[in-house]
């Protein structure tokens, strides 16, 4: 059942479209995520179901509600910001019971809910500390305890881990989807980490350039992406183009090299130029495993980055990425030597402009 | 730094402090000498005891503090609707607030009485014109203070994380803006008190029994209690700039933790 729904939403700034023919609906507990690069429109859609900027044209609902023209203050939506906004005045306890103060319940009732939000945050002993004497990330629970101790029907987090470090950033997302989902509460969460995004989402929103590009789950965005622009920006990626050899048996060619292929080829001819991609990790040495696809190929580098090696082959006139998990008992090839690449049918990704 | 330049620098320091000090220390000593053959504190004791000093010292102090309360009502909500929703407006406010530093004491003051001193607006009599007159000359002080403790925070995200949480404008203004803003305030009041104690052309061409003609009078009618007195108003000075000094040393929690 739809919790969240927004309705051709767009917006325009100075006769600039930032977002355009925005449609979503979110279910109930659903932890959402917008992903894409800065500027895409992501950050003004979160505002815009916050009630920050009113739409240009479309409406926004919540639980069958129209709130498009609400003010922020009467939405009932908890908001987690970049810069944690934690109010400097005030002690962290303070901070985590305003809402209730503003609505006016009693002390006893704040005060319970105060500490049942410290203890989910695990900072039971920091209820008298102020926000200048906490760590980023200990500022950034607090703003997540706060947001959700006014018990709001959707969270709203505008890239809320950006401004920690790496390590931070991994064990504070993985604690803020556990927390989400203890009180499946739903959230909306916006990022331009990919791997953020791919981590703890039920749904990612992949925008570009003010439009939706795809929504799906993380497996689908990252395996199955609609788009040219969703398969370059979710992972790494090889593209290259291709022509089409017979669309009803799945056969394409690159350079002269027939490859076979799952994607969708319906409405193409033979001849067409299409666009195809296919995943570093998706290709190996066919002395590792065989499989549909086999190219040759020239060893033209090598990169150790850590957990992964990444070996660049030339294949035809284009450069591919193969990426094999850093094995030290491995040998492996010499830059300039010839090898044969494999991959699946599967692998082998129809992109669509 | 090389020797020389040190040299140079206690050079210039003491001569700086002896052009300052030196008057200073001739009108104290010569405050001090009211009684013949001694030293003593009878100027002083004079002033004070003057009927008339009490008087007119709760007087400036009253209206100082009704123009400190006025100009935070006033210059706070305008400075914060600037920052937060009319930047465009930003400039064209600075200047105006700027206006007290460019038109005359005497220009402003004749201006009121030949405005205020005929119907429809017969208020020239009013103490409430003097409190308007004097949030109007500590303008440029009060509203730079306070534009400066707005920008030490990030007022839109506070604003917008009251917002979220249910706040409204006065909630917001009263529970989390004002309070991080103090420490700014205080030193826009301070150096507004100071300019009030010390205004001596508005209050004697309004006819009020303010502390700046008290000293005027006393100046004109004996010999070394002006002297005293001049010495009672830098101390009155000092001691509110020392105020605001100490005041400003509190600033560490009106930045906004963790932002960028």
């Amino acid at each position: 059942m739809t919790h969240l729904a927004l309705t051709d939403i767009s917006k325009v700034y100075s006769g600039t479209t930032v977002v355009k023919d925005y449609n979503l609906d979110v279910k109930k507990g659903e932890f959402v995520s917008f992903l894409g690069p800065s500027g895409c429109g992501k950050t003004t859609t979160l505002r815009m179901i916050a009630g920050f900027e009113i739409p240009s044209t479309g409406k926004v609902t919540l639980d069958d509600a129209n709130i498009t023209d609400k003010a922020p203050n009467q939405r009932n939506v908890g908001m987690v910001f970049q810069a944690y906004a934690l109010f400097p005045n005030m002690t962290v306890a303070q901070n985590i019971g305003f809402g209730m103060l503003i609505h006016k319940e009693s002390k006893e009732a704040i005060k319970q809910r105060v500490e049942e939000m410290l203890g989910i945050i695990h900072l039971e002993q920091k209820g008298d500390s102020f926000p200048s004497q906490l760590s980023g990330g200990q500022q950034q629970r607090v703003a997540l305890a706060r947001a959700l101790a006014n018990r709001p029907q959707v969270l709203l987090l505008d890239e809320p881990l950006s401004a920690l470090d790496a390590k931070i950033r991994v064990s504070l997302r993985a604690e803020i989807r556990a927390i989400q989902r203890k009180l499946g509460i739903t959230a909306i969460y916006v990022t331009h980490d990919q791997e953020e995004a791919l981590s703890i989402s039920d749904r990612i929103v992949v925008m570009y350039d003010g439009k939706i590009e795809q929504v799906g789950t993380p497996f689908e965005i990252y395996n199955l992406p609609q788009t040219a622009f969703v398969a370059s920006f979710v992972g790494t990626l090889n593209t290259t183009d291709a022509e089409v050899v017979d669309p009803e048996k799945k056969l394409i060619k690159i350079d002269g090299i027939q490859l076979e292929t799952e994607g969708e080829l319906q409405g193409k001819l033979k001849g067409d130029k299409i666009k195809i991609a296919i995943r570093p990790e998706r290709l190996n040495f066919v002395s590792v495993e065989k499989k549909a696809n086999i190219l040759d190929c020239t060893i033209e580098n090598i990169t150790f980055l850590g957990s992964v090696v990444r070996i660049q082959v030339k294949v035809g006139n284009n450069r591919f990425n193969m990426d094999t998990f850093n094995n030290p008992f491995l040998e492996l090839p010499k830059i300039g030597a010839k090898d044969q690449v494999t991959c699946s049918r599967e692998a082998v990704l129809i992109l669509n402009n | 730094m090389r020797r020389g330049g040190v040299v140079w620098s206690w050079f210039w320091m003491i001569l700086g402090i002896l052009y300052f000090f030196l008057p200073l220390i001739a009108t104290f000593l010569f405050s001090l000498r009211a009684q013949k053959g001694v030293l003593s504190f009878t100027a002083y004791e004079n002033i004070f005891n003057n009927p008339n000093f009490l008087y007119n010292f709760s007087y400036s102090v009253l209206w100082a503090v009704l123009t400190i309360i006025v100009g935070i009502l006033i210059f706070v909500p305008t400075a914060y609707l600037i920052r937060l929703r009319l930047p465009q407006f930003r400039t064209p406010i600075e200047f105006i607030t700027l206006l007290p530093f460019v038109i005359p004491a005497i220009v402003y003051v004749f201006s009121l009485v030949r405005t205020f001193s005929q119907p429809p607006f017969l208020i020239v009599d009013s103490p409430a014109l003097l409190v308007a007159a004097y949030t109007v000359l500590s303008m440029p002080y009060m509203y730079s203070a306070i534009d400066t403790g707005l920008r030490a925070i990030d007022v839109r995200t506070l604003t917008e994380a009251g917002q979220s949480l249910g706040a409204g404008w006065g909630s917001i203004l009263f529970r989390i803006i004002l309070p991080n803003i103090r420490v700014a305030i205080l030193s826009g009041a301070f150096l507004s008190f100071a300019i009030v104690i010390g205004e001596y052309i508005l209050a004697q061409y309004l006819v009020k029994p303010a502390f700046a003609p008290f000293m005027a009078y006393m100046m004109q009618q004996k010999a070394y209690e002006p002297a005293a007195m001049a010495i009672v108003s830098f101390a009155l000075t000092w001691a509110s700039m020392g105020i605001i000094s100490l005041v400003g040393r509190g600033g560490g929690q009106a930045q906004i933790a963790g932002g960028h």
